[in-house]
């Protein structure tokens, strides 16, 4: 993936948290993280376990998005820093609601909310809240100083306004400092400079704001949570300590408010939403051209995933799946040759001059889905500057179909990266 | 009509000379008001500049009224909806060696990037791996900070340098360009908090805020939010009555200027009376002859504006100088950057010019229609009969005292009545002249008569006969000198109150660290506490604060420390108005009495960190350490109403009679030394108070020379036009034996019995302007009493530039009549 060119990691020979560890020189440090960061993204191939990844893709966008921000924000200040954090070796034995709060000695966590809305009037909207942790040093120099950096968090926002066909955008970034970012331990507090995402009573409230953007809603999960891999034990690689640990909710209802820029008063909408949590220490791949991710949800109460890993050949890569999830919360994987996805249209970014896929027709012969989808606007890229400059996709889309036979309308959020220039630069 | 013009054009070139002095006359003056007026918009300009660049994007500022600001305060802020982005700052000093004092700005590198480009371009120029190290050092590095280019060329840092500061060694990572030239050090806002001893303090918290009045009104209590407009305001108000000096020195410039243009158009009529007498007598009319004369006055008046124009944006680039060192020594750093050339100098320059011509020439011009071409050819000049004029011209003189004295006594009203004042008083005055050259005839002639003889007799006799042209001349060189020793008397008198003041206020045996400079530890106040020995620390904190709108301060003080050493000077009472001061009422200066009309007895509400308190005000004293006003109180109420334990310095205070006092005074500053604090004994603080003092009036100092040299040129051009008007009288002068040497002493003594009258007149009226300065002027734009002291030094340098004018001016006729004399006819006789 050529956003990954740019990731040069070099260290501060001064910055010493971890003196009494061996030091690598630099330039081979370098080399290991990058090394790393791209076995880790290759490593969600979903090769290891079918059933493991039936939302590998999923994990996939989140992992590469989340890694891609992280790596090109921040370095770590000392190469071995890495053997310090924590590693998904094992089956996890979940415990919630401690399990939803942030798991510290990991090095990247992130918690990913996109979500359907309609308002009274059934007018279609589309939402993005995602919140980022990466770990710089697994200790502050100074923890009596409240700046003294451990971690670095961010978040983008992004609202899809199907009235008007308006795409808004907006990103945060800052260290946790007195209070102004954070993630709590003991259950789902995250924060970024007043963008929040609080699990209390088993319900998630999400509130962020910026300019006439604004967002407050109240999510309440309609499915249990769905543990990818091995109970949320989720490989990346054949090696020990390869992989993260991951789960998800694919149906969360979502009720709340909407301030869209153009209009006045806030709207009150509802609809539904995805979240998912992930978070691990030694996640890295190696590079591909980027990915086609989508996520429906069809009128009958199935949910799908479907995703097409791109190769720089131009082929498709063969471990690139899907995930049912039935009404019930039950799950299967997806093989590739159970998946047909046509590519239908295309539409060509003005800001980015990427040559995004515009509509699909996605055929599940397995379970007798045939739907086809379109975005709910065309332009649905984030080209973020100002905390990390990256360029993607991402956007709520609408269609219908069949499922067994009845016809169905479907919605859902894309993720398509690797289309538009690289993402190169740090602040 | 053309042959007329082309005729009076022709005679612009016959006298070079006198053309040439003439040009250079107005374009001086036209030079000393451009160059200040585009001095002061230059440092007006750098003033936005600095703030804009500093400001950044940030719409608002918000601190605590005095002092830091708790960070936890962050976080409310963060989910303030009004809150777009916002920024934290730590701004501090630090010392670098050699005494240079460095800003030094503690910022957030994730949350700056919002509002400042500083952080954000680390590494900018440089690869992705150099970025991302140099990214990487200046977060996890505690001694990491970014460095101004001109600090980095100045003091030959590079990235990778260590810069000793009294904050212990920095390490400099990166270099970035700062458009203001302000030095400027960046380090991480958790390294600088550790830096400065701030742990969980702020400075301030920059915003960009999208609806101000609902945000205000949520953080209305303890809070002070300034906008960016009101930055700038509130700086441009502490620049305020050292702006109104500026404009008024330029405008004082000016009218020098118009004099000098008027004194040259008059001899411009003068001298083409004779030509206008033959093209009247051959049938011109004077419809065509006035036209002639203006054009010739618009040429001289448009070419030297052009010149003054250009001159005047060369002179602004060093009055700019002058003026941003002024500036930065008294208020806040600032570097004007000269502005860029503009065609609008030029334009601007022969407007003026041309202009000031026109003014000048009229009454010069209503005396051209009134010649009659008989008389003039017969050789009797006009000017005879200006001195029947002259006691009506005096009369004039006195209403327009009258009107001077009537706007003093209405100064109180604004301060540009004072200023018209000044104006009227410096206009009355100039028209005293002639008077004042017809009373000094009859001591002149029996003084330059024996020194000189025959020639010094004639040479009185000259400028009385001629009193029309040279009453002029010595008004332009008069006013010019009053100036000169006005300013002087002024600047003088200004010194002595300020040294006064020092001795009965500053009266501590050493000084460690001042206002402007970086913080004195609590603990250090603490550790010399417990020296035994010590009579009394004060412990001061000054800060700058917002009264009724206005910028003003607030000093803290240990009130039991200073009543027992200190010898205020108090408007009313005496030592027993500390004793109030210790239990909590403040006292206030004569600046801020002045300003805010609160007096003894009066109640004044301050804004403390919770709400507004209101405070008894028990004495007003006398203090030139601000115009801006000062309110002061003891510590404990400082404490109570601000919650800021800052300390921006400390006074020592020992015993005469103690007989340890040398070996004291070696342990505090021994001990002040080893924490890196400045130290100063009471000579060393009252000097550097006079250096800033005298910094301050360099402008006005070069003010003084600027109105000299425009009085030289009015001086020279009134002599050589008397001395080519009078040529064939040299021919009469020849043939009842004159030598050339006898003409030479001649033209010498006009020259300098013009510059006595000129002296002797500004002596008065320079004493004058130096009370109306003081009294009026001073006491309006700056709120505080000056006392007038007689020095004789700027009498003495007045006097001698005088006499230095009137001999030089004098040369080119001189030299003129040793090379032309021996041809000299006197055919028309």
């Amino acid at each position: 993936m050529n956003f990954l060119q740019p990731l040069k990691i070099t260290i501060p020979p001064q910055a010493g948290h971890f003196t009494t560890l061996r030091r690598k020189n630099s330039h081979a440090c370098i080399r290991d993280m990058i090394s790393r960061l791209h076995r880790f993204l290759m490593s969600c191939r979903p090769t290891t376990r079918p059933l493991a990844c039936h939302t590998a893709g999923d994990l996939f966008r989140v992992i590469a998005v989340a890694v891609v921000i992280a790596v090109f924000v921040l370095l770590p200040p000392v190469c071995p820093a890495a053997e310090r954090w924590m590693e998904a070796t094992a089956p996890r034995q979940w415990s919630f609601p401690r399990d939803h709060g942030s798991h510290p000695r990991y090095r990247t966590e992130w918690w990913y909310f996109t979500g359907n809305l309609r308002d009274g009037r059934a007018n279609r909207y589309g939402y993005q809240l995602t919140f980022f942790r990466y770990g710089l040093a697994t200790e502050p120099r100074l923890p009596a100083n409240a700046w003294s950096i451990r971690d670095i968090y961010f978040a983008h926002f992004a609202l899809t306004d199907g009235v008007r066909k308006v795409f808004h955008h907006a990103e945060r970034i800052s260290r946790a400092g007195p209070g102004l970012a954070g993630a709590k331990r003991t259950h789902m507090d995250v924060r970024v400079l007043g963008w929040s995402a609080v699990m209390e009573g088993g319900r998630i409230d999400l509130r962020a704001s910026h300019e006439a953007m604004a967002l407050a809603l109240r999510l309440t999960p309609a499915k249990p949570a769905v543990f990818h891999g091995e109970r949320g034990l989720s490989r990346k690689g054949p090696g020990p300590g390869e992989a993260s640990y991951y789960y998800s909710f694919t149906d969360l209802r979502t009720e709340g408010t909407i301030g869209i820029p153009g209009t006045t008063a806030p709207l009150a909408v509802e609809g539904r939403s995805w979240f998912d949590q992930e978070f691990g220490s030694n996640q890295m791949t190696k590079d591909k051209a980027g990915w086609d991710w989508i996520a429906l949800r069809l009128s009958d109460g199935r949910d799908l995933m479907v995703y097409h890993l791109r190769k720089k050949d131009g082929t498709v890569e063969a471990e690139s799946s899907g995930t049912l999830v039935e009404p019930d919360g039950t799950s299967r994987h997806l093989p590739l040759s159970g998946i047909e996805m046509t590519v239908l249209s295309h539409w060509t970014s003005e800001k980015s001059a990427g040559r995004y896929p515009a509509a699909w027709r996605i055929r599940i012969p397995g379970a007798g889905i045939e739907v086809t989808v379109s975005p709910l606007v065309a332009g649905q890229e984030l080209v973020t500057k100002a905390a990390v400059p990256i360029t993607y996709w991402e956007g709520a889309v609408k269609g219908r179909g069949s499922s067994e036979g009845k016809d169905v309308t479907v919605e859902g959020y894309v993720e398509l990266t690797g289309y538009a220039g690289p993402l190169g630069g740090i602040f | 009509m053309k042959s007329v013009i082309r005729s009076f054009l022709r005679y612009l070139v016959r006298r070079r000379s006198l053309s040439t002095l003439h040009l250079l006359g107005i374009a001086v003056g036209v030079a000393a008001a451009v160059g200040m007026t585009l001095a002061s918009r230059s440092a007006l300009r750098s003033l936005e500049e600095a703030v804009d660049f500093l400001r950044g994007g940030a719409t608002h500022t918000l601190e605590r009224p005095a002092g830091p600001l708790e960070e936890e305060v962050l976080a409310r802020l963060a989910t303030d909806p009004a809150v777009r982005s916002l920024a934290p700052v730590i701004d501090r000093q630090v010392r670098l060696e050699g005494d240079e004092k460095i800003r030094l700005l503690g910022l957030d590198p994730f949350l700056d990037r919002e509002v400042r480009s500083v952080t954000a371009r680390i590494g900018r120029s440089e690869s992705d791996d150099a970025r991302q190290r140099l990214f990487s050092a200046f977060l996890f590095d505690p001694r990491a900070v970014l460095v101004d280019e001109g600090t980095a060329r100045r003091l030959g840092l590079a990235a990778g340098s260590t810069l000793p500061t009294s904050q212990g060694s920095l390490k400099v990572v990166y270099v970035f360009p700062n458009p203001t030239g302000e030095p400027l050090i960046v380090a991480d806002i958790g390294h600088a908090q550790e830096l400065f001893g701030l742990r969980g303090m702020i400075d301030r918290a920059d915003l960009v805020i999208a609806e101000e009045a609902p945000f205000r009104a949520r953080w209305d209590k303890g809070f002070k939010i300034e906008s960016g407009r009101q930055k700038t305001e509130t700086l441009t108000a502490l620049l305020g009555a050292f702006r109104l000096n500026l404009q008024v020195l330029s405008l004082f410039a000016l009218f020098v200027g118009v004099l000098l243009i008027y004194n040259t158009a008059m001899f411009a009529v003068v001298s083409r009376r004779r030509d206008a007498g033959i093209l009247l007598a051959i049938g011109a009319s004077r419809r065509q002859i006035a036209a002639a004369f203006l054009v010739e006055v618009l040429i001289l008046g448009t070419a030297g504006g052009a010149l003054g124009g250009l001159l005047g944006y060369l002179l602004s680039g060093l009055l700019a100088k002058v003026v941003g060192e002024a500036v930065s020594t008294l208020y806040f750093f600032l570097k004007p950057s000269a502005l860029p050339w503009s065609f609008w100098n030029l334009g601007g320059g022969i407007v003026l010019g041309a202009a000031a011509s026109l003014v000048g020439c009229l009454p010069s011009l209503l005396e051209l229609g009134r010649v009659e071409p008989v008389r003039v050819l017969q050789g009797r000049t006009a000017s005879r009969g200006a001195r029947k004029t002259t006691n009506r011209v005096a009369l004039w003189g006195a209403l327009c005292l009258a009107v001077a004295a009537a706007l003093f006594l209405l100064a109180s009203l604004h301060l540009y009545v004072g200023f018209a004042g000044a104006f009227a008083f410096l206009t009355g005055a100039s028209l005293f002249t002639g008077l004042a050259i017809v009373w000094s005839v009859p001591v002149l002639k029996p003084l330059f008569g024996s020194v000189m003889g025959l020639s010094g007799r004639i040479a009185v006799g000259n400028i009385r006969e001629n009193l029309g042209r040279t009453s002029v001349a010595v008004a332009a060189f008069m006013i010019a000198l009053s100036l000169s020793i006005g300013l002087g008397a002024m600047i003088d008198s200004f010194r002595t109150s300020v040294v006064w003041w020092m001795n009965s206020q500053l009266r501590g045996e050493l000084y460690i660290s001042t206002k402007g400079d970086v913080h004195v530890p609590e603990d250090f106040y603490e550790e010399l506490g417990g020296i035994a020995g010590i009579g009394g620390i004060d412990i001061f904190r000054n800060v700058q604060i917002t009264f009724r709108g206005k910028p003003t301060s607030v000093t803290s003080i240990d009130a039991s420390v200073l009543q027992r050493y200190d010898r205020f000077v108090w408007f009313e009472g005496g030592g027993e108005n500390w004793e109030p001061v210790k239990r909590g009422s403040v006292i206030v200066s004569e600046s801020f009495s002045r300003r805010f009309d609160v007096k003894k007895g009066d109640r004044i509400t301050l804004d403390g960190v919770d709400g507004p308190r209101e405070l008894p005000v028990t004495g007003v004293f006398y203090d030139y350490s601000t115009e801006h006003g000062v309110v002061m109180m003891d510590r404990s109420t400082y404490l109570g109403l601000y919650r800021d334990r800052t300390i921006n310095s400390l006074g020592i205070f020992i015993d005469e009679t103690n007989p340890d006092r040398e070996a004291l005074i070696a342990e505090v500053k021994r001990r002040a030394r080893a924490r890196g604090l400045p130290v100063a004994t009471r000579a060393e603080f009252h000097r550097r108070i006079l250096d800033i003092f005298d910094g301050t009036f360099a402008v006005t100092r070069s003010m003084r020379i600027l109105a000299v040299i425009v009085a030289f040129f009015g001086i020279a051009g009134a002599l050589m036009t008397l001395f080519l008007e009078r040529r064939k009288e040299f021919g009469i002068f020849r043939a009842l034996g004159f030598s050339t040497g006898d003409v030479a002493r001649l033209t010498v003594a006009e020259g300098v019995a013009m510059g006595i009258v000129s002296f002797a007149m500004s002596v008065i009226v320079g004493t004058a302007f130096a009370l109306i300065l003081i009294k009026v002027i001073n006491l309006e734009s700056f709120h505080w009493t000056v006392f007038y002291h007689f020095t004789l030094q700027p009498y003495l340098v007045t006097g001698l530039t005088a006499l230095a004018a009137s001999l030089a001016a004098a040369a080119y006729p001189v030299w003129s009549v040793y090379r032309k004399y021996p041809v000299v006819q006197i055919r028309e006789e």
